[in-house]
Order: structure tokens, then C-alpha cells, then sequence
């Protein structure tokens, strides 16, 4: 894997986009590592019962998918601050996009801004954010 | 000569965006090729901030940033341009219950002009209030194309204009860098300051204009009733 | 019309958590559960050759700490139970195997707003992450969305 360095990133450089397929397993298998075993993000009829359409992804780790591409793009103990918005349920059992551009470059910090975003596989962001991050 | 404007964006200075000005200058200089504008209207989220000056960014950029504000008002959110202290002194722009009707007809009255932003969405747009209580008068044009949108909420606004002809403008709503003017507002006048802008808002010919790329499914193109819709 | 809360609310710790052990087997499985492979992370023998000479968490793995059991009923409430708005995380210090790691929280900020699904009242709430020597690992505010 090759960790970017300041000197070479440019504004408009882009992270991703990495496609996956979320599936409910996996959604599952995290919120039982996670201490959030409930209906919610493990059961679809549990979920619909909670006025839900199903089972959902937890914010967690909608946020823990973003930070991953964010953590394998500039290296480990790079990231500094990441904010999310949650907009938009993430429905396990689709295929996702994680996708990420660089915005600002701090040349005196030597850190980058970034917008990190989740969309669905029609293209709309279901969870947005920027983050900073410090590279060498 | 033509003017394309992004009228609905929000900076840092809206509690729900952490864009710095000069970052979205920039991200427009680095595209321009893909989106072309002179320029964005900086709508912050329920404030004015009379005493901001972005001179320097406008002259350093060859980009005009217009200052108006986003409001939440009985009828949804309104954007509205040619902000004064006497607006600001009459209304509370940190209200998230301000009357629409008063603020259409009052911001009229004061030189300005409110415009109803995405119209289509949840509670905070005009169709769904329109569902249930009397449409708003003297409103001049509404937000058909926001770049926050969700599948079938611009088509909603669409349905406005052609029901109560408004006008249609375009905005990218945006509140992350590299979103800012994805949709905008092409103007067929020169619009060089904010008098223009309000004047041209009023009175002009405008159309809402789509920067975004084209994904599977093709979005349908601007109807022919919204280009031009003015004079 | 603003929102009506006790000021005082704001800025006091309404809770600290009892501390939780962060083993290098419990990275392990988070790793595995988001799709996280670097070497640093899961394998012993890279982690000793890597910058902390031991296995650290992927930053991430500072939001999975649990709350205290009373934590809800402290943090203010407008009509409906809050959903998770979202998260802003600041990173400070890894977390390393080994570590024991407790939260501390208070309420930062009150303030309403309207949106596509109504009224909303928000809440931020941070919680500090800090390891057994009292360094601090992370700031996480959570935005708590109400609707009154």
C-alpha cells in the first residue's frame, strides 16, 4: 500500500472512489463486536418494527468505513479530526462508494482537508464530512 | 453578457458546514472547465453578517460573493437577497418560526427580494405547506434545482413553477468544498453586484443551470418553461 | 423562539465510565468487522517493527466505547428520544493494546433548527477519551437530533 506524502498531493486529488458491497452480515458482525446487538442493525422484521425499512447500518460505522479509506490513503496516525453528518439511512445489503477529495493544503502544518462522503450505488450521499489529516 | 451565479451556498460560518470561503474560490478557480460561474451568493443558515468584507477574496479569485441569508419561516426556508439593517432589524433571522408572507412582502418592501428554496423537500419546502395551507403571494421565483436534492424533490419544485409560474433559479446548497457550484443560475444580463442581482431576480431572464456530472440515470434536462421564464 | 434549558447543564461532567481494557484480540475482531487490514493494526510482529512498536487501534476504534449506563438520562431531552446526527472526532493518541480507556461527558451545546424532518432541537454532547496515564485519545461530539 503506498501512503501519500504532502509534497505530492494536490487540491482536487481524490480518494477512492472504493466500491463494496455492505452486507448484512458484515453489518451484523460489527454491531455485535461494537456492544450494539440490537434489532436495529441486526434484524430486518426487529428494525421494520422500530418504523424502520429494515436493518440499518450503525453512524459508527458508516464513520469507521470512511476513516479506513481515509487511514490506507495517508497512513497510519495521519488522521486528525473527522466530522460526519448522517443524511440518509445506510441500508445493508447494497453495494456502497466511499469517496474522498482533497479541499485545502496547510503548508505550514503540513495537513491536508478533505471531503469524505458514503453514497448508495445511485449516487446519493448518505453520510458526508471532511476531515483533516496530517501527512509526511 | 451572461452571468452565472451559484445563489445558495453556506460557508463556516454556518453551524452545519465547515467550508472556508477561500477554499470554495479556489475549488471553483481549479474547475472551471466544469463549472463555469462568476461567482457564489453566500445564503449562511439563519444570520447576516453585515460587517463581512470578502473584497480582497473577490478581487484575488476574479469572483463576486454576494451576501444573503438563509431563513426558516412558516412556509419552509427562504433565501433572501438584498439583506439591510432595516430587514435585520425587523426580523430575527435566528427565528426558525419567522411568517412568510410578511417576510416575502416586507423584504419587497425594503429593496430586497425572498426566494423559497428547495421547495420540494420535506417540511421545509413550499409544496408541502402548499398541500395545506393557502399558497404565499407575491413570491417572484423559487429554488427548482439545489444541489442537496434528493430523487424527486426538484421535480416537486417543477411542479410549482408551472402550476403558479414562478420563476426558477438554481443553487448548490452547498456546505462541503468540493460540492460548490454544481448547480447555479445563469443570468442572460450582466450581473456585476448585489443591486443587479436583486434587480435582475425581480425582473430578469434566468435559468437554473446543471453542473453535476451525468450519472446512470440521465437526470432529465431543464424544461423549456423554466429558461427565460421572466421579462 | 429559543430553546429553554438549565445554562448551568452546559460544560459539567455528567459522567465518567468505569475504565475498559483494550486488548489486542478486541482490535483484532473491530478490524475485521470494517474491513481494516493493515499489518499495523492486527499483526504482532509488524506492530513491533512500526512507529508505537506495539499494536495500536485504527483511529475509528475511539467511537466504539460504550457510554455509561446512565448516560441518556442526563443528556437533555425535546420531545422525542435523540437519533445520532452525526459525530466530529478528534484524534489526540492512539490507543494501544494494553490501554484502559474511560469517557468523560458533558453537554457542549443547545440549538435548534428546522430541516427535512422538522423542528429539531440538537444536543452535542463531548465525551473525552482518555487512556490509563489521563492522556487524552480522542474529543468525540456526538449531535443528538431531537424533535420536540
Amino acid at each position: 500500500m503506498s501512503i501519500t506524502k504532502f509534497d505530492a498531493v494536490n487540491i482536487g486529488d481524490t480518494l477512492g472512489p472504493q466500491e463494496i458491497f455492505l452486507s448484512k452480515d458484515q453489518v451484523r458482525t460489527y454491531a455485535r463486536t461494537c456492544g450494539m446487538d440490537v434489532p436495529r442493525f441486526t434484524d430486518d422484521e426487529g428494525a421494520r418494527s422500530e418504523g424502520l425499512p429494515g436493518m440499518i447500518t450503525p453512524g459508527n460505522m458508516s464513520m469507521g468505513l470512511l476513516a479506513t479509506l481515509i487511514d490506507g490513503w495517508a497512513g497510519p496516525g495521519g488522521l486528525r479530526r473527522l466530522g460526519t453528518t448522517f443524511r440518509g439511512l445506510v441500508l445493508p445489503g447494497r453495494t456502497i462508494r466511499l469517496c474522498g477529495a482533497v479541499t485545502q493544503k496547510d503548508e505550514a502544518a503540513r495537513t491536508v482537508e478533505l471531503d469524505v462522503w458514503l453514497e448508495s450505488d445511485e449516487g446519493e450521499r448518505l453520510v458526508v464530512g471532511t476531515a483533516s489529516v496530517e501527512l509526511k | 453578457m451572461p452571468t452565472i451565479l451559484d445563489l445558495h451556498s453556506h460557508s463556516e460560518a454556518s453551524e452545519d458546514s465547515r467550508a472556508p470561503l477561500e477554499a470554495y474560490l479556489n475549488w471553483i478557480k481549479l474547475r472551471r472547465h466544469e463549472r463555469p460561474v462568476d461567482g457564489i451568493v453566500l445564503t449562511e443558515h439563519r444570520q447576516f453578517n453585515a460587517g463581512a468584507d470578502y473584497r480582497a477574496l473577490e478581487d484575488r479569485f476574479g469572483l463576486m460573493v454576494p451576501k444573503a441569508s438563509e431563513v426558516e419561516t412558516d412556509y419552509g426556508h427562504v433565501l433572501v437577497f438584498g439583506v439591510t439593517g432595516e430587514m435585520t432589524r425587523r426580523f430575527d433571522f435566528a427565528n426558525v418560526r419567522l411568517g412568510a408572507q410578511e417576510l416575502i412582502d416586507e423584504v419587497a418592501r425594503m429593496g430586497g427580494v425572498a426566494v423559497p428554496c428547495h421547495p420540494g423537500r420535506p417540511t421545509v419546502g413550499l409544496c408541502e405547506h402548499y398541500a395545506a395551507k393557502p399558497p404565499l403571494e407575491n413570491v417572484v421565483a423559487v429554488e427548482v434545482l439545489n444541489g442537496g436534492s434528493r430523487k424527486g424533490e426538484d421535480d416537486r419544485s417543477m411542479q410549482l413553477v408551472r402550476t403558479y409560474g414562478y420563476r426558477a433559479i438554481g443553487g448548490s446548497d452547498s456546505h462541503l468544498v468540493s460540492l460548490i457550484a454544481l448547480c447555479a443560475t445563469r443570468f442572460e444580463a450582466d450581473v456585476r453586484s448585489l443591486e443587479d442581482l436583486v434587480r435582475e431576480l425581480k425582473e430578469g431572464r434566468y435559468e437554473p443551470v446543471d453542473f453535476r456530472p451525468r450519472r446512470k440515470p440521465v437526470p432529465a434536462a431543464v424544461p423549456d418553461e423554466v429558461r427565460h421564464n421572466g421579462g | 423562539m429559543a430553546v429553554d434549558y438549565d445554562p448551568a447543564l452546559i460544560g459539567r461532567v455528567f459522567e465518567v465510565t468505569d475504565p475498559v481494557s483494550v486488548s489486542a484480540e478486541a482490535i483484532g475482531k473491530y478490524c475485521a468487522a470494517i474491513g481494516e487490514t493493515n499489518p499495523l493494526y492486527i499483526e504482532e510482529a509488524a506492530a513491533k517493527r512500526g512507529p508505537y512498536r506495539t499494536i495500536v487501534a485504527p483511529p475509528s476504534f475511539a467511537v466504539t466505547f460504550r457510554n455509561g449506563r446512565h448516560f441518556f438520562t442526563h443528556v437533555p431531552r425535546f420531545g422525542s428520544a435523540g437519533f445520532d446526527a452525526g459525530k466530529d472526532v478528534e484524534f489526540v493518541t492512539p490507543i494501544r493494546a494494553g490501554d484502559k480507556i474511560t469517557l468523560s461527558s458533558h453537554v457542549k451545546e443547545i440549538y435548534e433548527k428546522t430541516g427535512r424532518s422538522g423542528s429539531m432541537v440538537f444536543v452535542v454532547v463531548r465525551s473525552t477519551v482518555r487512556n490509563q496515564n489521563g492522556e487524552v485519545v480522542a474529543h468525540i461530539d456526538h449531535r443528538f437530533m431531537n424533535r420536540p
